[in-house]
């Protein structure tokens, strides 16, 4: 009997320790994947931003005043004859800006002392010193307080050597200027004083309308009765930031298009307060606020959208050399921007949205709503599902015989954006119909049983009960299948987009002849990581950064969409 | 008439019907358009070497593929047997269709061992047929000794029958040529050639795509290696174990990695795992385990990359069939008495693994169609070869790489890229239906 108990007791512990390494084991396997996306993480910003290699990428060097550059000198101590080394290294800075090119000499001497070093400082004049002592293996620093790009030419000396990573070093260089901010005194401001008013009245107000307290709900009390005031404020700011702005379009539009949504949000404020009133109530709780500026119409959810892609903007406005310059040449890759490729993907995508969305969203309605259970219905869906699952080159391949060669079944768009355009838009067609179609089928039974009973016609049904509460699973859909296709390369490449494009993308070229070239960010990626030198890794790396900033703000929007329209219909 | 009919009468519902036709022209016009330049490519071969020809020779008979053959005729004679009701297995003893542990152990190392030396990969497959088979008769025979339900299923016979032709073709056929011969059987591609005419064919240029699919292969699967293990117990975990607090963390981590797009992935791996790849590789060339040194570029490195890249698919799919099945089934094991990793592996698993299974079937999709990731990460140098460190090529790479430069409408190097893109659409059409299948099934249960 003791050996009975003894043995359900070893064998209790037994189980006992097979559980906990059993579940252990389990959540190591499921924290791997944060793992990896830290490691993931952490490899791409590490060589952009922490360690900065051979000069600084100039998304990083916003927060410093002057740029400065850091030469690391480890080259050979003998030639491949056994002899050292006695020639100075010679070093050509070289710039251009409104005075005309300067090119400006430095001789360096490496001598034995490791940690003697003396910096460079250049300015308009030109470089304070022609000849430089430096220690073997020591660094040294370039300061430019222009703000145009330098670049450094090694005239003679050794070759340096290989660094940790086992690539050569690189011996041509670009130093950035500095960052233009928004108040710049030498160059005129980005945005003027009546655009950031614009911009902060509706940040203000977003916040203030978000959390609201007790204190802002007497000033806004004041509101009532001044319906006209408020629309004819609104109007004249607007017109005036816009008259008064001195030609940067975007940034004029963006502060007017500020002032215009304050004044929205002000007029519906007021109308909402005179609502309650004729309902004999007081805007007295901090609740009724965001019921008074009527949530149907959706006012703060655009409002916060103008906001965050406003911000998205700013960035393009502040002079950031990597995204508002295009690409330069071969041998400065810090010069180069991803100017070029923005733009190809922003047309691209729309492209994409204007072929696919009307299709393909009609196809999920009538899969879901009109389609009898016959052969060509179990067809088409098994077509869907199965197109959901075909590699991305295929549509590339089929986007190549169809849209952009001429022979054959070709439409002869050539390598365009619009050819481009029409492939994703083909791609995200199954997605955007499997997301609708998923949408469509979650909208209760009910909801159409009760319309057909009071006599809507089925059109009526759909248009007017169905879809609008299948909206917001639609509109995620269609998001996060732009943003997948926002990432692919693939069809692209067989599209033939090339990396090396020195003008934005024209989106109807292929219509009226002009220059078909263009690019977008993950072929900018593709072919920068295929270059060999290091120096345009870094450049692929924020690159990558900077994509997938685009698409953590694309999916953030469908998120934010999708909860405005789930609370919408709770209420 | 009634078709005028029905438009007129219900224009809405006519208008979304044509947009719906869309799906089927878009579906028509891939297949239209790989179809038809495949065909053009193979009768631009065949215009030089004819469609199909092969040389016979049966001292092949003695190699790795006939001995496999033998086995799986074994195991087709054994399978045969156990299931007729009065066997003549009975003459062997029970001590065989019960083995030690051991003996199973044995037989898997002995699986791996053959692969590493002999580098054959239908014997070790042919290996492990005859293993599963005799583990099943020996069930069936166990059952028939000592009592018990007898289900006889018939699955395994056509399986068999397939493998023991391709083996008996591998082992008995010497040279393969033709269109169809060279494409599918010949293990060479090199389809760039100096000739006089770019449009023509010439003698040095090769076109067996074994080449491309052995790599395309070797990344799915090794990435299926990684991803599987990792994304199961990653939907294991959420499903059953983790609190919701880090269920609410981990699961938008997955889906941002899902939405990472695929060339971030494919810098990834060129910068950071292919080094460390080497690092082992030059370990193992130093120990004399592989022949020649390491390359940054390796099918190794692809399969690590892409089995990041379908992890987060896997464990969402594997957590969606968990999360379905009934709470019933859960509570029921529990209150037997059974641990919670006990229910979890026994009933939990048991219970989704049609859904399992077809997440990974369409993971194993995904990777097959792959293609900027691999890019980056497996080379472009086509070579039909079993060490994994050294650079490659897969059918995806090849088709983004030949494409790059402009290739001239009717050229043959554009012909290539519509064949072999034809067969990746196949191969994954094929996964994806049998994925999607397998996938209802397990919706149709619960």
């Amino acid at each position: 009997m003791k050996d009975i108990d003894k043995l359900q007791k070893r064998n209790r512990k037994l189980r006992d320790l097979t559980e906990r390494a059993g579940s252990t084991g389990l959540a190591i396997t499921g924290l791997i994947g944060l793992l990896f996306l830290g490691v993931l993480v952490w490899q791409i910003a590490e060589p952009t931003f922490i360690k900065g290699e051979q000069g600084e990428i100039t998304p990083a060097s916003e927060s410093i005043p002057e740029s400065d550059y850091r030469f690391k000198w480890d080259f050979p101590t003998v030639d491949e004859n056994g002899e050292p080394f006695t020639d100075p290294v010679v070093l050509r800075f070289g710039w251009d800006d409104e005075n005309g090119s300067h090119s400006h000499d430095v001789e360096i001497n490496v001598i034995e002392t490791r940690q003697v070093k003396t910096d460079i400082y250049i300015d308009s004049t030109g470089v304070d010193q022609t000849e430089i002592d430096v220690g073997r293996k020591t660094n040294f620093n370039a300061y430019s307080s222009l703000t145009v790009p330098v670049s450094v030419e090694q005239i003679s000396g050794p070759v340096p050597n290989a660094d940790e990573t086992g690539y050569p070093a690189v011996n041509t260089f670009v130093i950035t200027g500095d960052v233009h901010v928004l108040w710049d005194d030498e160059n005129k401001q980005v945005f003027q004083p009546m655009e950031l008013l614009g911009w902060i009245t509706l940040l203000i107000l977003v916040v203030v309308l978000t959390w609201p307290n007790v204190a802002v709900l007497n000033i806004i009390q004041k509101l009532k009765g001044r319906r006209t005031l408020i629309k004819l404020a609104s109007y004249v700011l607007a017109g005036t930031t816009f008259a008064i702005s001195d030609g940067m379009f975007v940034a004029a539009a963006l502060g007017s298009i500020c002032w215009l949504v304050s004044g929205v949000i002000l007029y519906k404020i007021a109308e909402g307060i005179e609502r309650l009133e004729s309902l004999g109530r007081e805007l007295s709780e901090t609740s009724r606020l965001k019921h008074s500026i009527s949530a149907r119409d959706g006012v703060l959810m655009w409002s916060r959208m103008l906001l965050f892609t406003s911000t998205l903007f700013i960035p393009l406005l502040i002079d950031i050399p990597f995204l508002t310059e295009r690409y330069q040449d071969i041998f400065i890759p810090y010069a180069s921007g991803i100017r070029a490729a923005f733009y190809g993907t922003i047309w691209v995508m729309l492209i994409a949205m204007l072929v696919s969305i009307p299709v393909s969203v009609g196809a999920a309605i009538y899969l879901e709503e009109y389609a009898k259970p016959n052969r060509t219905t179990k067809l088409i869906q098994a077509l869907v599902t199965n197109l959901a699952g075909v590699p991305s080159i295929v549509f590339g391949m089929f986007g190549l015989a169809i849209f952009v060669k001429q022979d054959g079944f070709g439409w002869g768009l050539g390598p365009s954006v619009l050819a481009a355009g029409l492939t994703m838009g083909v791609m995200a067609m199954p997605i955007i119909v499997l997301a609708g179609q998923e949408a469509l089928r979650s909208v209760p039974r009910t909801l159409r049983e009760s319309a057909y009973g009071i006599g809507c016609t089925r059109w009526q049904v759909t248009k007017d009960h169905v879809l609008p509460s299948a909206m917001p699973g639609i509109m995620t859909g269609t998001i996060l299948a732009m943003s997948r296709i926002m990432g692919e390369a693939a069809p692209l490449v067989v599209v033939g987009a090339t990396a090396m494009i020195l003008f934005d993308p024209e989106p109807l070229a292929a219509l009226n002849g002009g220059n078909v070239n263009f690019t977008v960010i993950p072929i900018q990626i593709y072919f920068w990581t295929a270059e060999p030198d290091h120096a345009w890794h870094s450049m692929a790396a924020a690159a990558s950064i900077a994509l997938i900033c685009l698409l953590v703000a694309m999916n953030s929007i469908a998120i934010v969409l999708r909860q405005h329209f789930r609370k919408r219909l709770k209420s | 008439m009634s078709f005028l009919n029905r438009i007129s009468k219900d224009k809405a519902g006519t208008i979304l019907f044509l947009t719906s036709l869309s799906v089927i022209l878009i579906t028509l016009g891939i297949i239209q358009t790989l179809l038809f330049e495949t065909i053009t490519f193979f009768s631009d071969i065949a215009e030089h070497r004819g469609w199909f020809s092969l040389e016979w020779d049966f001292g092949g008979i003695f190699s790795a593929s006939g001995f496999a053959c033998l086995l799986l005729v074994v195991a087709l004679i054994l399978d045969y047997e156990s299931k007729k009701e009065k066997n003549r297995l009975s003459i062997i003893p029970q001590e065989v269709w019960n083995p030690h542990h051991g003996i199973v152990k044995a037989v898997f190392i002995l699986v791996v061992l053959q692969l590493l030396f002999n580098d054959s990969f239908l014997l070790g497959l042919s290996i492990l047929f005859l293993t599963m088979i005799w583990r099943a008769t020996g069930k069936l025979q166990m059952k028939r000794i000592f009592g018990g339900n007898i289900e006889i299923s018939n699955t395994w016979r056509n399986v068999l029958f397939l493998f023991i032709f391709i083996t008996l073709f591998d082992a008995i056929t010497m040279n393969y040529s033709g269109a169809f011969g060279e494409f599918f059987l010949q293990n060479q591609w090199t389809p760039t050639g100096a000739c006089e005419d770019r449009r023509s064919l010439c003698d040095t240029m090769s076109f067996g795509v074994n080449s491309l699919l052995l790599t395309t292969l070797q990344v799915a699967f090794g990435a299926l290696i990684i991803a599987v293990p990792l994304g199961v117990g990653c939907a294991i975990y959420l499903s059953e174990y983790a609190h919701p607090r880090l269920v609410a963390i981990v699961k938008p981590t997955l889906e941002i990695l899902a939405g990472i797009p695929s060339v971030v992935y494919g810098f990834f791996a060129f910068i950071y795992i292919g080094p460390l790849v080497v690092q082992f590789g030059e370990y193992a060339f130093a120990n004399g385990w592989i022949d020649e040194s390491p390359n940054v570029l390796n099918p190794i490195n692809g399969a690590i990359v892409v089995g990041v890249m379908i992890l987060p698919l896997i464990a969402s799919m594997s957590e969606d069939a968990l999360r379905a099945v009934p709470n019933e089934l859960r509570e029921g094991s529990l209150a037997l008495g059974a641990t919670k990793i006990e229910t979890t592996m026994k009933v939990m698993i048991q219970a989704s693994l049609s859904g399992i299974v077809a997440s990974i079937i369409l993971a194993l999709s995904r990777a097959v169609g792959e293609t900027m990731a691999v890019t980056l990460a497996v080379g472009t140098v086509a070579v039909y070869t079993s060490n994994m460190f050294l650079p490659a090529q897969t059918m995806t790479a090849y088709i983004a790489q030949r494409v790059g430069g402009d290739l001239p409408f009717g050229e043959i190097g554009y012909l290539t890229i519509f064949a072999v893109g034809l067969y990746l659409f196949v191969i994954t059409l094929c996964l994806n239906l049998l994925g999607n299948k397998v996938l209802s099934t397990y919706r149709e249960a619960y």
